[in-house]
């Protein structure tokens, strides 16, 4: 009975509400199937439930089954929706990708007013897309500024002209997918044909087309490179009164070098001359009775010989903490 | 930035809190010893006191009243020099003077060096101990803290911090006659007159390296210095033709190796006992020490091997060698070098004369001991726990420790079950 009433034209209207119920590709219900589930993909925010989606789908990138609608689909960007109003779920995508892709702050700019006329032009782009204006024109501009923006965080990162692929919009960006079925090659070619011939990425006077210039921002200034890790912090040893030779023929050095005892941990001849040498020279020419002048007392550094000589000889024993 | 030798050593604790001017060392001795004058004057006129106050109750309490009294209970043979003595009742104790107190710390450096050679421990472990002990009667007396007792416990301590690591068991076996308490108990003491500063930079490896360094100029494969106008052939020559040594270690032979190796053991013998014997750390540097050592060994050798180090042309050269010569001065004064050349008679003789002098000493040090360090296992006890009637802990700080233990036992026992049957 219901399907009857259904299709009487002035039904539709009152039956709106169900209209969340039915999938609009194979229109099963949800009566029929408790558990279904619809799903959205943002190319074109068409619903349809998930069994055809897995249906149509599965085996690759197909056009939209509705009517009318000739995007490519993808299986893997069908989600389930958020709002309930599909224009409030893409605007928010919109926007979205806008404020990822302009993310600039006030203290980017020089000025207030740069900052503003910046904002301004932000949510130009964003209600151009939104309201489907000028939508290749500002594309291109906003795929232009992202790639400049990608390219001065990564300098190195190989930059790809975008003049070299054919320009259209993202939303439809389908132009190199093939398609499974031959007869679904539904391909905006007019629009892309048309706009290569727009001199896009061009250099004016060697500077990238950004897309959008703004006035009063700011260059991004680069990290400066790390340096080379230096443990010593940028000390180190130079003995002034002996120089390392490399080996020493003494039998009970040179002994240690091919026992495994000694150098499998590492230890080395080497090592142990340095250390013999720097010992042996080490405050050579340090005269105490010059460096030492300073009376006793002075200095923090006899605070403590001060404590520890009245801890041990005076009054009472420094008392361990209580451990308890 | 660059570090030379020099700093390396100045950043050392050697050098920060254990390096001093002869006069700084003099003063340092001074006041140590006054403070610990009046210390144990204080301490045993309030042990007279006590003593005098239970006089007064009656001979038959005194008897019992006696074991409680701190510092009198150790029972090995303290009490009987003590407690038997009253006529010592008003007659001022006589404090021994800075000059007797460094020569018992000298006493007890020889006694450290035959321990350690008793128990066969190596050379450099061996210094470590004696300089921890100088260091520790540095800012103690001996009047204050026993120096058998403090001796065994350095030995040990010097071994732990030189990678000897004896198992304390065994320690004790090879001493005989001593409990682990009695080494264990004055450690963290001794440890905290050291200040922590476990590190002593011996003299001993850098003579190593100087005798290979030696060795290398003898060869020719030695390299100069960049001030050094002369090749490694040059100094090759200079070495073989050097005027042979008229002190020290006089070699018969030509031979420069048979050379070497003397001065080498000469040195090595200077710094093993007569470096440890005197002040030579306190005032020197290791490098000073060990430089000086082979001066007396072998002077023209030396004064050789520092013209290649040093251009003979610049003050520090003559400031240098100035420093090496005071401070072979004080080795080749002092008794243990002086009595290899003396002698048998004599060194006899003078050896008597010593021992007379430290048994006087001695028995002098026995009457004015500061009676309440006497037993430092006692108050290593009372440090810890359960010590309330040792006067060393307050009588509720105690029970307090005893209920939190008790509390932290049950719960012990609680989380991991009842403690295991003893087997």
């Amino acid at each position: 009975m219901s399907r009857l009433a259904s299709r009487v034209p002035g039904a539709s209207k009152r039956l709106a509400p169900d209209e969340d119920e039915l999938c609009n590709v194979c229109k099963s219900s949800r009566y029929l199937n408790p558990d279904m589930r619809f799903l959205v993909n943002p190319e074109c925010y068409h619903k349809m439930c998930e069994s055809c989606v897995d249906r149509i789908f599965t085996h690759g990138p197909a056009p939209c089954p509705l009517a009318g609608c000739n995007k490519t689909l993808r299986k893997a960007r069908f989600r389930t929706q958020t709002f309930e109003d599909l224009k409030v779920e893409r605007e928010v995508d919109i926007r979205r990708r806008i404020a990822k892709a302009m993310n600039k702050q006030e203290s980017d700019f020089e000025r207030l007013i740069d900052y503003n006329n910046y904002l301004e032009i932000v949510e130009e782009v964003t209600w151009n897309l939104i309201l489907n204006i000028d939508v290749e024109e500002t594309e291109r501009k906003l795929r232009l500024w992202e790639e400049a923006q990608k390219a001065e965080l990564n300098p190195n990162a190989t930059f790809r002209r975008v003049t070299d692929q054919p320009e259209a919009s993202q939303l439809s960006d389908s132009s190199h997918v093939v398609l499974k079925k031959g007869g679904t090659q539904r391909r905006a070619l007019a629009t892309s044909s048309g706009n290569t011939s727009t001199p896009s990425g061009t250099e004016e006077s060697g500077k990238r087309d950004t897309g959008f210039v703004f006035q009063g921002l700011k260059k991004r200034k680069l990290p400066p490179p790390e340096k080379a890790f230096d443990p010593f912090d940028g000390w180190s040893i130079e003995p002034q009164y002996y120089a390392l030779q490399e080996n020493h023929n003494y039998q009970w050095l040179t002994t240690y070098d091919s026992d495994p005892a000694y150098f499998a941990g590492g230890w080395q001849t080497r090592d142990y001359y340095s250390r013999m040498m720097e010992e042996a020279f080490g405050g050579m020419c340090i005269f105490l009775e010059d460096e030492k002048v300073a009376p006793l007392g002075s200095g923090d550094d006899d605070v403590g010989t001060q404590n520890a000589a009245n801890a041990a000889i005076g009054m009472k024993d420094v008392v361990m903490d209580d451990v308890f | 930035m660059k570090l030379t030798e020099d700093d390396i050593y100045r950043n050392s604790s050697q050098y920060k809190h254990w390096s001093f001017t002869p006069t700084q060392l003099a003063e340092l001795r001074l006041k140590t010893n006054i403070q610990a004058c009046e210390r144990v004057k204080a301490n045993v006129a309030r042990q007279r006191a006590q003593r005098a106050a239970i006089a007064l109750d009656g001979a038959s309490a005194s008897d019992s009243e006696r074991g409680n009294t701190p510092g009198l209970e150790n029972g090995n043979g303290n009490v009987s020099s003590n407690g038997g003595t009253p006529l010592r009742l008003d007659k001022e104790v006589d404090c021994l003077t800075v000059a007797e107190e460094m020569r018992l710390v000298e006493k007890f450096c020889e006694t450290t060096l035959d321990l350690a050679k008793f128990i066969g421990l190596p050379s450099d472990v061996t210094a470590t101990a004696v300089q921890f002990l100088r260091r520790f009667y540095l800012y103690n007396s001996p009047m204050t803290y026993d120096a058998l007792i403090v001796s065994r416990t350095i030995t040990f301590i010097a071994c732990k911090t030189d990678n000897a690591n004896p198992n304390l068991d065994d320690y004790i076996a090879k001493l005989g006659k001593v409990t682990r308490d009695q080494i264990l108990a004055p450690e963290y003491l001794i440890v905290q007159a050291l200040r922590f500063n476990f590190e002593v930079k011996h003299p001993f490896r850098g003579l190593k390296g100087a005798h290979l360094e030696l060795g290398e100029i003898v060869r020719g494969a030695y390299t100069p210095l960049p001030f050094d106008t002369r090749t490694s052939n040059d100094l090759e020559t200079e070495i073989a033709s050097l005027p042979p040594s008229t002190s020290g270690a006089i070699t018969g032979t030509k031979d420069i190796h048979v050379r070497l190796d003397n001065a080498y053991g000469f040195a090595s013998n200077i710094l093993k006992r007569t470096a440890q014997l005197t002040d030579a750390y306190f005032l020197f540097t290791p490098s000073q020490i060990m430089l000086a050592s082979l001066l007396i060994a072998d002077e023209p050798l030396t004064v050789f091997y520092l013209s290649t180090k040093l251009p003979a042309s610049s003050p520090l050269h003559s400031k240098t060698l100035n420093t090496l010569r005071a401070c072979a001065t004080v080795f080749t004064t002092h008794r243990s070098y002086t009595a290899s050349s003396v002698s048998p008679d004599e060194k006899a003789a003078r050896d008597q004369l010593a021992k007379a002098e430290i048994s006087a000493l001695m028995k002098k040090l026995k009457k004015c001991r500061d009676p309440d360090k006497m037993d430092l296992v006692k108050l290593n006890q009372a440090q810890k726990r359960d010590a309330a009637d040792q006067g060393g802990l307050e009588e509720n700080k105690a029970k307090r420790r005893k209920v939190a233990r008790e509390n932290a036992e049950k719960e012990a026992d609680d989380f991991w079950g009842p403690e295991l049957g003893k087997k």
